[in-house]
């Protein structure tokens, strides 16, 4: 394995590339080693994770942060960015691609969400219910609704563009994808009776039609 | 006799809750049940009022739970029917007069008595409405066709969820079928729809709800109100009887009834 998986970027942020790996042992030990490596480039004290396409569980989260914390640094940041070299343009994964949603880290809600409930977690979710308006739903990965989504909804909430949400009926309050937000336009309401998928395409939120 | 205690709610104020409670209640004791209605209002109580039994109050709910008095002492019987009592709430103290410990002792003691304990949720969700939904084994909530009154019944129906009261009923009050008809008006799908709960019955808006509830005497009580009849049906489901809905019946002729109830039958 090269050295050089510590890299620091233009914006100044010490980024571990963590995207060869994909299962937790192997990225725990060569977090350590990375850690060991920067040990004393010690001027900064918080880092980056690139895990690229894996998607970690709260817990899995938690056993990296604890190794972070060991070496005296906090995680800022958990990014996914894909499995090229940073300095290329980076080429979008299929959807139908098995890796997109990998298993063991999604959370499936076997009921609804109504007003003033608040459902998050680092993954990705899965409601098989209704979202109604005044509820938030919070995800580091994706969010999927088997049901209306009226509420909120915020995807990739840990930085994760990648992530999507998709509901049988998109009728969000809000739709937010990593740092976008948006909103229906005022004084418009457009029924869809069909499942609608929002995504992050050249910097925006686009909502499209789901191919079933 | 093992009663049943439902709770009466719905998060926002002026829906008809208080109203909602004296009619079902007097509907279900002119179906000859013991029925006694609790008042958890404490500090602006109407239960009283609505029923025309103001006068009559001595002892309230507060003094029961603190032994001030016994539970009979406080009970009032009704002017109309034997079988209906009243608990009314004090006026002069707030809602931390009760705790939620007490309310489930104040129902379970009542359940010895009554075959339905319908008890009068106060608007909002704090110690109040806790108090009121203590001791409940299931609720009703009242919602009118309006986004907020359903916005508020939903937050409603996910803290009885929390709360362990999973088989909530609706009853969407003040209904205009006019106004649904035109589109002015949420029409009873939309509320089913955000909600998901069982629907329990449909009360137009009626104007002799205003004339009854200033007299203190419940609408169930004459004949020829739509409001009246909504609530005597909803009584008779209550009781588990298979009653047909009618949902939109304010301008309909013979004939549109005949072809709904087939449309029902099938």
């Amino acid at each position: 394995m090269p050295v050089d998986v510590a890299a620091s970027r233009a914006d100044h942020q010490l980024v571990i590339d963590l995207r060869a790996y994909d299962n937790l042992e192997e990225m725990k030990q060569q977090l350590e080693q990375s850690l060991n490596l920067i040990g004393d480039f010690g001027h900064k004290d918080e880092v980056c994770i690139d895990i690229g396409m894996m998607r970690l569980t709260e817990k899995q989260l938690r056993e990296l942060e604890d190794i972070v914390k060991l070496y005296g640094l906090s995680l800022k940041q958990l990014m996914y960015s894909q499995k090229n070299k940073p300095s290329e343009v980076p080429h979008r994964v299929p959807l139908d691609s098995h890796q997109f949603l990998q298993g063991g880290d999604t959370v499936m809600m076997n009921r609804n969400l109504r007003s003033g409930q608040k459902f998050f977690t680092r993954g990705n979710i899965v409601v098989l219910g209704d979202v109604n308006p005044g509820a938030e739903v919070i995800a580091g990965g994706s969010i999927l609704v088997m049901g209306a989504l009226r509420g909120v909804a915020h995807a990739g909430a840990l930085g994760d563009e990648e992530a999507l949400i998709a509901a049988f009926r998109l009728n969000p309050t809000q739709l937010r994808i990593a740092e976008h937000i948006t909103r229906a336009p005022d004084g418009e309401t457009v029924e869809v009776g069909s499942p609608e998928m929002a995504r992050i395409r050249a910097g925006r939120v686009v909502i499209e039609k789901m191919k079933i | 006799m093992n009663g049943k205690v439902l709770v009466i709610t719905s998060g926002k104020g002026g829906v008809g809750k208080t109203t909602t409670t004296a009619n079902l209640g007097t509907a279900l004791a002119m179906l000859d049940k013991k029925v006694v209605l609790v008042d958890t209002d404490i500090g602006l109580r109407n239960l009283d009022v609505v029923m025309g039994l103001e006068n009559r109050i001595v002892f309230d709910i507060v003094d029961v739970v603190n032994d001030g008095c016994r539970l009979k002492q406080a009970l009032i019987k009704d002017k109309r029917f034997d079988s209906l009592c009243l608990l009314p709430a004090a006026q002069t103290k707030d809602k931390t007069a009760v705790t939620p410990h007490q309310m489930r002792n104040l129902t379970n003691e009542l359940r010895q008595e009554f075959d339905y304990i319908l008890v009068d949720c106060p608007a909002g969700i704090e110690q109040g409405f806790k108090n009121a939904i203590a001791g409940a084994d299931s609720a009703i909530v009242v919602a009118t066709p309006e986004v907020s009154s359903v916005r508020d019944a939903d937050r409603i129906v996910g803290l009885l969820e929390a709360a362990g009261l999973r088989d909530a009923q609706l009853i969407i009050n003040r209904i205009r079928p006019k106004m649904v008809k035109k589109g002015d008006m949420m029409d009873i799908e939309d509320i089913i729809d955000i909600l998901a709960i069982e629907l329990l019955g449909v009360v137009p808006e009626d104007e002799s709800i205003v004339i009854s509830t200033n007299r203190g005497e419940p609408v169930v009580m004459g004949n020829g109100s739509l409001a009246g009849e909504a609530y005597r049906r909803i009584a008779r489901r209550v009781t588990g009887e298979k009653i047909t809905m009618y949902t939109l019946e304010d301008n309909d002729n013979i004939m549109t009834r005949f072809i709904r109830m087939l449309k029902l039958a099938r």
